[in-house]
């Protein structure tokens, strides 16, 4: 067993780290407050070719290890939770999901757009069905021909809604045996181009915290998807939704690390610096235990994010069982503990920590969805004891 | 060879002038603890473990330089470095960057080098690889001697220019800037030639994700090499004398005191 970082992962790490720290600061108090989406962040931080890190080479992509992919998302999310977001569905829910199921020619059109730098979405949720994803009410009914299906309905909370080229929608068939049947019944995969007839994005939500990362809903009015961009086969979706899930969760895990690492670093830092009753606050011994236990719990969240991280390459490339599991893991502790270390971080600084004049603040809210996408905290543990060996 | 761009001495082969526009470029690189380290020192020598190294940051100017000459002109850029087996993570820095070869100088007995035998490796190495232009940080980090960049030029028995701030690539050569009193001089100067290259208005470029798994599967080539005997030694080494207390004062009827001693104490007015 092995626990060191590679040379690979630490410059992976080193240049985000960097290129976060320098050209994200400037624009995100701004972008918090008025919901503006990073695109231009986005635009530069493609330069590095991050964009395409699950996508293989042959398509455009400059694939790294899983591990590194976690990096990646916890890195950014030590600065900027919701770039981090963005990265982490555009690579995760969607490319990877492409990758994983999609036939060569969905490959060979939609990857190296996405490894150009064209922003992916994942569409799952509805405004009835959130948790029990099943319970989904948008339609898809083949054309007469049987050259395109026509979608109609309302999908919500997609993560990218506004900035993406390329969604993964999910609708039911409702000509498929299984429609009515079962509860998933025709359940289909669908490659949406915000180009395509009929697609129109809708509301942006207001939220509590990654308020830069913009969240939409869809409307489908007669959505014309052409058949050719069905993923697998019509009534397969779910599982296909299931499993890639499975996957970005475990991004969520890093970025929930990353939001705990950036409360946690601003929160030591203050601590040495601010003074009462004559000394540093870091010399009150309460202040001292509660920056102990959040590094330890910080530390804990981490080795299960890289654990999980390195189960699903194991998976993938070795055939080992699926990472279900770790990945349900990862995300609750790591979850929480973002949400632990960021009401802590604000304790820390007193007052301050309770002003925009620090980022503690914006972590502190941001924080708070890590426990509630990706599946929530409880649909977490129905998995783990679920899936408990 | 070229003078001016001009090829002299027969050519061996048709293609070889048009093989030879394209410059053997190097950069000699240096790794050093990083610049912001805490430098612990114990027993009157300088604790280094635990210390995050880096590549010096003048290199990083150097290797951007030798990048840009390459993209202007062609050619291939080697990084050098001289130093054990951890170095190597050095060099791989360089690839990430997009340097295409890494030569790494290192037998044993070079624990204990002093900066003529570390100019005289270098040169020897350069010599080796039939570079026609070099590149080095205007000095490292951690000594800031900036003695290696004129030593090795002065051991080629090539031109070299100090200090460079920019350089603009020409055909069997390169126009460098450097600053001189109350300006700026650009100054022309044929291969061979070695540059020390200064901060300028070029950034260092970052890695891309591609040059990271490039530098993964790289190739170091290990070179060892001749050293003269030690001549240079360090007698002894001490930290600066401790700051003294600082002074406070308090109220408007200090203030001809507080002016007094900022002219005739702290010398600063
Ligand atoms: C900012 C943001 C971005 C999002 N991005 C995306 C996206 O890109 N794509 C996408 O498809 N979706 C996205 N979502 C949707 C997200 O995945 C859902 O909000 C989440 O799955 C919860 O669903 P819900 O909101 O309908 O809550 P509900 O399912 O209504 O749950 C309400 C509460 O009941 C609990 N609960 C429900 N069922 C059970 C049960 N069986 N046992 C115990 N407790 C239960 C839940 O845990 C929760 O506490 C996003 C959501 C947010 C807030």
């Amino acid at each position: 067993m092995d626990f060191a970082e590679s040379d690979e992962q630490q410059m992976i790490r080193k240049l985000v780290r960097d290129w976060a720290e320098e050209v994200l600061p400037p624009t995100i108090s701004k972008r918090d407050d008025e919901q503006i989406a990073p695109s231009k962040e986005w635009k530069q931080f493609c330069e590095m070719g991050l964009q395409g890190v699950t996508i293989p080479e042959e398509f455009g992509g400059n694939p790294v290890d899983d591990i590194s992919e976690s990096i990646i998302i916890e890195e950014l999310a030590r600065v900027d939770p919701s770039l981090s977001v963005m990265f982490c569905v555009h690579v995760g829910l969607c490319a990877k999901t492409i990758v994983l199921h999609g036939n060569q020619q969905q490959k060979e059109t939609y990857l190296p757009r996405l490894a150009a730098g064209e922003v992916g979405a994942y569409s799952l949720s509805e405004a009835g069905a959130g948790t029990d994803a099943a319970a989904m009410v948008c339609k898809a009914k083949l054309s007469e021909d049987g050259s395109h299906y026509l979608l109609n309905g309302e999908k919500m909370w997609v993560t990218n809604g506004e900035q993406a080229e390329i969604y993964i929608l999910f609708a039911k068939d409702v000509d498929h045996p299984e429609y009515g049947v079962k509860k998933h019944g025709g359940t289909t995969a669908f490659i949406i181009e915000r180009g395509f007839e009929g697609f129109e994005v809708g509301k942006k939500e207001d939220k509590l915290g990654i308020r830069s990362s913009d969240t939409c809903t869809l409307i489908l009015t007669d959505c014309k998807v052409p058949v050719e961009n069905v993923l697998k086969s019509p009534g397969s979706g779910f599982p296909i939704a299931m499993n890639a899930l499975d996957n970005s969760r475990i991004g969520i895990a890093a970025q929930a690390l990353g939001i705990a690492q950036g409360a946690f670093d601003c929160a030591l830092k203050y601590s040495t610096e601010r003074e009462t009753f004559g000394v540093p606050i870091q010399r009150h011994q309460m202040i001292t235990a509660y920056l102990a236990d959040m590094a330890t719990r910080i530390s804990a969240a981490r080795h299960l994010v890289y654990r999980a991280s390195w189960a699903k390459q194991q998976h993938y490339e070795h055939g080992a069982p699926r990472h279900s599991l770790e990945a349900s893991m990862a995300k609750l502790y790591a979850g929480d503990t973002a949400m632990w270390v960021a009401d802590l971080a604000v304790q820390i600084l007193g007052g301050y920590g309770y002003t925009k004049d620090f980022p503690v603040e914006r972590f502190f809210r941001d924080a708070k969805v890590t426990q509630i996408y990706e599946g929530t905290q409880e649909v977490q543990r129905l998995v783990i004891v679920r899936n408990l060996p | 060879m070229l003078m001016n761009g001009v090829p002299v001495g027969g050519l061996s082969h048709p293609l070889e002038w048009m093989v030879k526009t394209m410059p053997d470029i190097a950069v000699l690189i240096k790794r050093v603890p990083d610049t912001i380290a805490k430098i612990i020192v114990v027993d009157g020598t300088i604790d280094l473990s635990g210390v995050k190294w880096i590549i010096s940051p003048y290199d990083e100017y150097a290797i951007e330089s030798a990048l840009q000459h390459r993209e202007a002109t062609g050619g291939s850029v080697t990084a050098i470095t001289l130093g054990n087996a951890d170095c190597d993570k050095t060099l791989k820095d360089a690839k990430a960057l997009g340097c295409d070869e890494l030569v790494r100088l290192w037998q044993d007995g070079w624990e204990s080098l002093d900066s003529n035998g570390v100019q005289s490796i270098l040169a020897g190495a350069i010599s080796d690889l039939g570079s026609e232009i070099v590149y080095c940080g205007k000095a490292a980090a951690d000594t800031n001697a900036g003695s290696t960049g004129p030593g090795v030029a002065e051991k080629l028995g090539w031109a070299s220019i100090s200090n460079v701030v920019s350089v603009s690539f020409e055909e069997g050569g390169v126009e460098a800037l450097v600053p001189v009193a109350g300006g700026q001089a650009k100054v022309g100067i044929n291969f061979p030639c070695l540059l020390t290259i200064d901060k300028g208005p070029n950034e260092p470029r970052r890695p891309n994700v591609r040059g990271i798994m490039m530098a993964r599967k790289a190739e170091v080539n290990l070179k060892g090499g001749q050293a003269p005997a030690a001549t240079i030694s360090v007698i002894s080494k001490s930290t600066p004398p401790a700051k003294p207390p600082g002074k406070t004062y308090h109220g408007a009827e200090n203030v001809p005191a507080v002016v007094q001693a900022l002219r005739d104490e702290a010398n600063v007015i």
